[in-house]
């Protein structure tokens, strides 16, 4: 603890110090985030394309675009919501599954886990060209193999199975990273609690739902809390799987903001559009926070 | 349940793992296995095994996608990037941690605020407003735009670690005449390792990997490339050649394979330093 002091200077001199330290992660915060984002606020009630000097105050118009005339976004809401909704669900349970497996003192759970945190490392864009591959080439050659109609289904090509593609290839990529963080929170449940549980006559079912789960609660609402966030602005993994299509079917809402601003020069429409997008992530986390605290208990 | 029964449960898991994961794992085989066929081959039977090995597609993509100068743009992003948000974040992360006044607090707030902000939600004017900086078509710009984006994770880990240190030490390094940047470098800034080795890997791992940023910064310059840029156009202009696809992913996740087989055990501490502490 810093001894108070009625030093004036003294004072001066510490409050030197501490803008030398943190000014210039402010500044850069300001710089690349902060000030970015507030300008994406300004230009959301304006029309600009992004290459002319001038700009031109429309209020909301923008806004009501996009609830009232643009099929496309509505469409990019609906996946986005879809597909975080079934990531966060499969993702979480089969990782919390598998921990829960690999915590059972089995061998080689340091190679298993290697194993499992692999396609994180490879990047998102190569990942979507890996899979790529497969729907198209590897899928054809089993259907020849095996003559089963379900690989001979359009697994990039028919919109609804290529939304169910987008997610299976995203909770693929992404297992490795929530294995690694539920290993860690099981890790942390003590045994002699687990002894005493077991000691009382529970059964594994009645011990994981009552002691282990109770315990982890913490790990959960930080995957629940970091799924939740990556699913809602996916954008790579889709950028080249699919790059949104077919048609518009698996574009989420990030496609959709790259496409408006980048592809149509459409800057003040596509600000509206990232606006939607943090109000919607902001409240979501926002809501998690409130539903997790309430549950979380100190171990 | 006899006790011998007990005992042959984790055998029977283990066979089940072990299957789990060969399946988990078979995308990645068949890329290695397809990536030293050749056209005719691949043709033929993508999950036959190649009938002989042939290293002519990585030449092939080792040449057309300019792979040591965009091996080393991605590096300078990536040394940049790093670097810059070590420094950086570790400053502040150590001062907003001793200095327990409300202006510290207050800055504190903003810096890790942008944690939750989406990247998506201000790429639009950031690429205007690095435009105004010449940051673009630039690679350490690049590289500069990250320290913005990766401080406010990287000081969040260093505030929550340097809480931990002890005053005394400081104190005495002051009583004995010890300045205030010699404090931080030679005292502090060592203590800090383990989060340092976290930070450093976690986030040279996602700038290596980062696709979005550079393709809206860097992305209008063929010399600029970074990897993960030229892998997307090479592969999108070899659409039916999948062996140079093939390749080309290989030699795209070598380098993030290396970094990970050796840092392995901070990036598994970093993420759970950070889901614990988050």
């Amino acid at each position: 603890m810093i001894p108070a002091t009625t030093n004036k200077r003294r004072n001066i001199k510490e409050l030197k110090e501490f803008v030398c330290y943190v000014f210039p992660a402010v500044l850069l915060i300001t710089v690349f985030v902060s000030i970015p984002f507030l300008m994406c606020i300004y230009n959301s009630f304006r029309k600009w394309n992004g290459i002319s000097k001038t700009t031109k105050f429309i209020g909301l118009k923008n806004y009501r675009k996009l609830f009232t005339d643009d099929p496309t976004f509505l469409h990019a809401l609906g996946f986005t919501f879809l597909y975080a909704v079934c990531v966060v669900i499969i993702i979480n349970i089969t990782a919390l599954l598998l921990a829960v497996l690999l915590e059972s003192n089995i061998k080689g759970k340091g190679f298993f886990r290697a194993a499992f945190y692999i396609p994180n490392i490879i990047s998102l864009v190569v990942i979507g060209f890996i899979w790529k591959f497969i729907c198209i080439r590897v899928f054809d050659q089993l259907a020849v193999i095996t003559n089963d109609p379900f690989w001979q289904q359009s697994w990039l090509g028919d919109p609804n199975l290529a939304v169910v593609t987008t997610i299976f290839v995203s909770v693929w990529q992404g297992l490795g990273f929530y294995l690694i963080i539920y290993i860690a929170g099981l890790q942390s449940v003590p045994g002699d609690l687990m002894e005493a549980a077991r000691i009382d006559g529970a059964g594994t079912f009645r011990r994981f739902f009552s002691v282990t789960l109770p315990m982890i609660m913490p790990s959960i609402s930080f995957c629940m809390f970091y799924s939740v966030a990556n699913s809602m602005k996916m954008f790579e993994l889709i950028f080249s799987l699919t790059g949104g299509g077919p048609g518009v079917a698996t574009t989420p809402i990030a496609l959709d903001i790259y496409n408006t601003a980048f592809n149509n020069n459409n800057f003040g429409y596509g600000s509206a559009k990232s606006v939607v997008l943090f109000i919607i992530v902001c409240t979501i986390s926002v809501i998690q926070v409130r539903f997790f605290k309430s549950r979380e208990i100190e171990a | 349940m006899t006790l011998k029964q007990e005992k042959q449960i984790p055998t029977v898991i283990f066979v089940l793992m072990l299957f789990i994961v060969f399946l988990y794992m078979l995308p990645l085989v068949i890329m290695i296995l397809n990536s030293v066929k050749n056209y005719d081959e691949i043709m033929k039977n993508v999950l036959a095994l190649p009938e002989h090995l042939s290293f002519k597609n990585f030449a092939v993509v080792f040449k057309d996608m300019n792979y040591p100068l965009t091996f080393f743009n991605t590096f300078v992003v990536t040394l940049t990037g790093t670097v810059g948000i070590v420094i950086f974040g570790s400053m502040a992360g150590y001062k907003m941690a001793r200095v327990k006044t409300r202006y510290s607090q207050l800055s504190f707030l903003y810096c890790i605020t942008p944690m939750m902000v989406p990247f998506q939600s201000f790429m639009i004017t950031l690429v205007v407003i690095a435009k105004k900086f010449h940051l673009t078509n630039n690679v350490p710009g690049l590289g500069i735009i990250y320290w913005g984006l990766g401080i406010p994770m990287a000081l969040f880990l260093y505030q929550g670690f340097a809480k931990t240190i002890p005053y005394e030490l400081e104190e005495s390094a002051i009583m004995e005449g010890c300045s205030q940047p010699r404090l931080f470098l030679q005292i502090i800034f060592p203590l800090l390792k383990s989060v340092t080795a976290s930070v450093i890997v976690v986030n040279a791992m996602w700038i290596w990997n980062d696709f979005l940023l550079p393709l809206l910064v860097v992305g209008g310059s063929k010399e600029k490339k970074t990897l993960q840029l030229a892998a997307y156009s090479f592969m999108g202009q070899y659409k039916s050649e999948w062996q140079n696809i093939m390749a080309a992913a290989i030699l795209i996740i070598i380098p993030a394979l290396i970094i990970y087989l050796i840092f392995q055990k901070n990036i598994i501490k970093g993420l759970v330093a950070g889901a614990v502490k988050g």
